[in-house]
């Protein structure tokens, strides 16, 4: 178990016409002893780079990596003591689902065989797989594939787990009950872990920390709380969050923010944070958005219904400024027992606590929402 | 009895209730005689002109046949088997063939696979180098013979000219007897080895990159990863190349007949292949080759059943 640290780590590639393509750029990150990191961005953004150069399977172009004290640049992948699970589990398509695990023991240790065969069969019962011990892969389901894919990985006791979208290949169910199983797995084995995914889902519930990526650069670094209520750019808080956050683009005149077919007065106190940014935009969660309740007020729009996809437990509401006809469309979350349809007319109230403001053009965030206490929130962020 | 008798009954009823027009009628219509035409024609050919050769060659084997004139069928013994099993010329050619077989298919799919293992490791512009190794295969073996017959030759041979440049004496290839199996093995192999390779670089790019991935964080070097790991996963491959392998080193015959122009191949090389053919066409001992020949096609046969016997296994045939 080790603290895994990034400093400006950067990789660069090289393509036929000699053209240098930058996947990542500058990343620095210090990753706890025993911690879960979640590394999220979409496809692209050099998520899977950086943990591969953690592997050693990519070279780090420029910058250090470091497990504790020791540099690993140059340290090959046989000899970092890592262990990774890959998106397609790679398990060995020729061997039993022991000799898929002892292997990793067997090439990367010298333990004595029954001692092998002992961790691998702790290991296994760990997981509850110890039936399957002399079955091959292909005659597995894709969630037992999964389970030797995470044994292979644990039975080495390595310093860090590395993992690769290890969920994506499992339909839906299984991929929530593994999340769970993941995590206390995690915890039980208190091993320092980055995971690798796109599924905004399990960035949100899985990690002690979230890594926000786009375009090989680092976004935010943060509790998953944290990235949700105050993120530090456009980007993170269109990123995290379902449905996503509302952007309306607009402009300052005065007090108040002017966007497309509506007007949104501005408290001093806002104000005062934006200092003399020129365009502006501004942002609101779904589920802030107050629909229908017949609230007046300078913060209260008309509106008319779009599309309604009911949920159940809740419902997302697609709308449009009753003003401006081809106006922007954003989306609300009501309560799944209120009766919305498409073409209602109603109102929108955008509570002044609940918005979000970001630079126009750097896409910084000026002014996050307000948190009923924002004290409250550290100290649920910080654990 | 009274079941039968049913039976029959039941039977017979029918076949006067459709009548016998009707029957033709339907027989004629089936799928299995109007397709007749197309699979009938190949059927037929190739049981006159393949399984029936067989059967002949079989049948002569066991007669005393010989020189000109017609077998006589009336005693049939194995006598031929005995005195075939029982001389030097047969023990010897088979222990050629057998040396032949396993000598060239082993060293073919070492080679093939070591080449393919390189090229596979990352030498770029592996396509070109791909058609390098597989032009010798595309060379007729008459081709390949002259042209080792040019390179093993004793006075003007380019091997030979290496051989006293480093200051050696001279070798005499293919006319000393216990090395000339070992020439004539070594040109077979430089015409196959391509073929191989080929066929193990095939089975090597389907191997995805994350199994080296995996292999390599699991701590295991590139020579491991490949013995414990690629190489296991290339059984298929192996199999469908040592067939094809096997086959072209039994039918050697072409490539020995190629290289000295007559029936007696050079001293030390000859095989079952070399030997049927002499004794059939020169000396005219029709049976005593055919006993030669379907012990040859046992042998082929002992090559190609577990083969086929296993690819029925996989559910492939």
């Amino acid at each position: 178990m080790a603290r895994l640290t990034l400093d400006d780590v950067t990789k660069v590639y090289t393509d036929d016409g000699g053209d240098d393509i930058v996947a990542v750029e500058e990343i620095s990150l210090d990753i706890d002893d025993g911690e879960f990191l979640v590394l999220v961005g979409p496809s692209g953004c050099g998520k899977s780079t950086t943990l591969r150069m953690m592997a050693g399977l990519e070279t780090v172009t420029e910058g250090e990596l470091r497990l504790e004290e020791r540099v690993l640049n140059d340290v090959s992948a046989q000899d970092r003591d890592i262990a990774m699970v890959f998106q397609s589990y790679a398990l060995y398509p020729h061997k039993s689902v022991r000799g898929n695990m002892s292997f990793g023991l067997e090439e990367s240790t010298d333990l004595p065989d029954d001692e092998i065969r002992q961790q691998v069969e702790t290991t296994t019962d760990m997981l509850g797989i110890s039936d399957l011990l002399d079955r091959k892969p292909g005659q597995l389901s894709g969630g037992q594939q999964q389970r030797v894919a995470l044994g292979r990985a644990i039975v080495r006791d390595p310093e860090v787990f590395l993992m690769d979208e290890p969920l994506s290949n499992l339909d839906a169910k299984l991929r929530a009950e593994m999340r769970t199983e993941l995590q206390r797995l995690q915890e039980e084995l208190g091993v320092t872990t980055v995971y690798v995914t796109h599924d905004q889902t399990e960035a949100m519930t899985m990690g002690d920390r979230v890594a926000v990526l786009d375009d090989g650069e680092l976004q935010q670094v943060g509790t998953p709380l944290d990235c949700y209520h105050r993120p530090s750019n456009l980007f993170v808080a269109g990123f995290i969050g379902e449905p996503s956050m509302n952007f309306f683009p607009g402009s300052l005149s005065g007090d108040t923010f002017s966007g497309d077919g509506f007007d949104y007065p501005l408290s001093g106190a806002t104000r005062d944070q934006l200092g003399d940014a020129g365009g502006l935009t501004l942002g609101i969660r779904p589920e802030d958005v107050a629909v229908g309740e017949r609230r007046s007020g300078e913060r209260t729009f008309d509106a008319e219904v779009v599309v309604v996809e009911p949920q159940g437990n809740e419902n997302t509401v697609h709308l449009r400024f009753a003003d401006g006809d081809e106006g922007p469309q954003f989306t609300a979350t009501t309560t799944g027992r209120s009766r919305v349809e498409a073409g209602d007319r109603t109102t929108v109230t955008f509570p002044e606590d609940a918005i979000h403001l970001f630079d126009g053009e750097t896409g910084d965030a000026l002014k996050n929402r307000e948190l009923p206490s924002n004290r409250a929130i550290d100290a649920f962020v910080s654990n | 009895m009274a079941t039968h008798d049913n039976t029959e009954q039941v039977t017979d009823t029918t076949d006067e209730a459709v009548g016998w027009e009707s029957k033709l009628r339907y027989f004629l219509n089936s799928d299995f005689v109007r397709s007749a035409p197309y699979w009938g024609i190949p059927f037929v050919l190739m049981s006159i002109a393949v399984y029936g050769g067989i059967g002949y060659n079989f049948a002569i084997s066991f007669t005393d046949y010989e020189g000109l004139g017609t077998p006589d069928y009336s005693t049939l013994d194995l006598e031929m088997y005995t005195q075939a099993l029982s001389s030097d010329a047969f023990i010897s050619a088979a222990q050629n063939n057998l040396v032949l077989l396993v000598g060239f298919t082993t060293i073919c799919l070492v080679l093939g696979l070591f080449l393919a293992v390189l090229l596979d490791h990352g030498i770029r512009f592996s396509e070109k180098f791909q058609t390098v190794y597989l032009l010798p295969m595309s060379l007729s073996f008459v081709v390949t013979a002259q042209l080792w017959l040019w390179m093993f030759n004793v006075e003007s041979g380019i091997l030979n000219l290496v051989v006293t440049t480093l200051g050696f004496n001279p070798v005499d290839w293919l006319g000393n007897p216990s090395i000339a199996l070992g020439a004539v093995i070594f040109a077979l192999i430089w015409q196959f080895s391509g073929y191989t390779m080929v066929v193990y670089l095939a089975g090597l790019q389907s191997i995805p990159d994350d199994q080296f991935e995996a292999a390599r964080v699991d701590g295991a070097s590139i020579i491991r990863t490949y013995l414990r790991i690629i190489v296991p996963q290339l059984k298929e491959a192996s199999v469908s190349a040592a067939v094809v392998l096997m086959v072209f080193a039994l039918k050697a015959f072409t490539f020995l007949y190629a290289l000295v122009g007559r029936y007696r191949p050079p001293n030390g090389t000859d095989i079952l292949a070399t030997l049927m053919v002499r004794r059939a066409f020169k000396f005219g001992e029709w049976a005593y080759s055919a006993a030669i020949a379907t012990m040859l096609l046992i042998m082929a046969l002992g090559v190609i059943g577990p083969y086929l016997y296993y690819q029925y296994k996989q559910g492939s045939l």
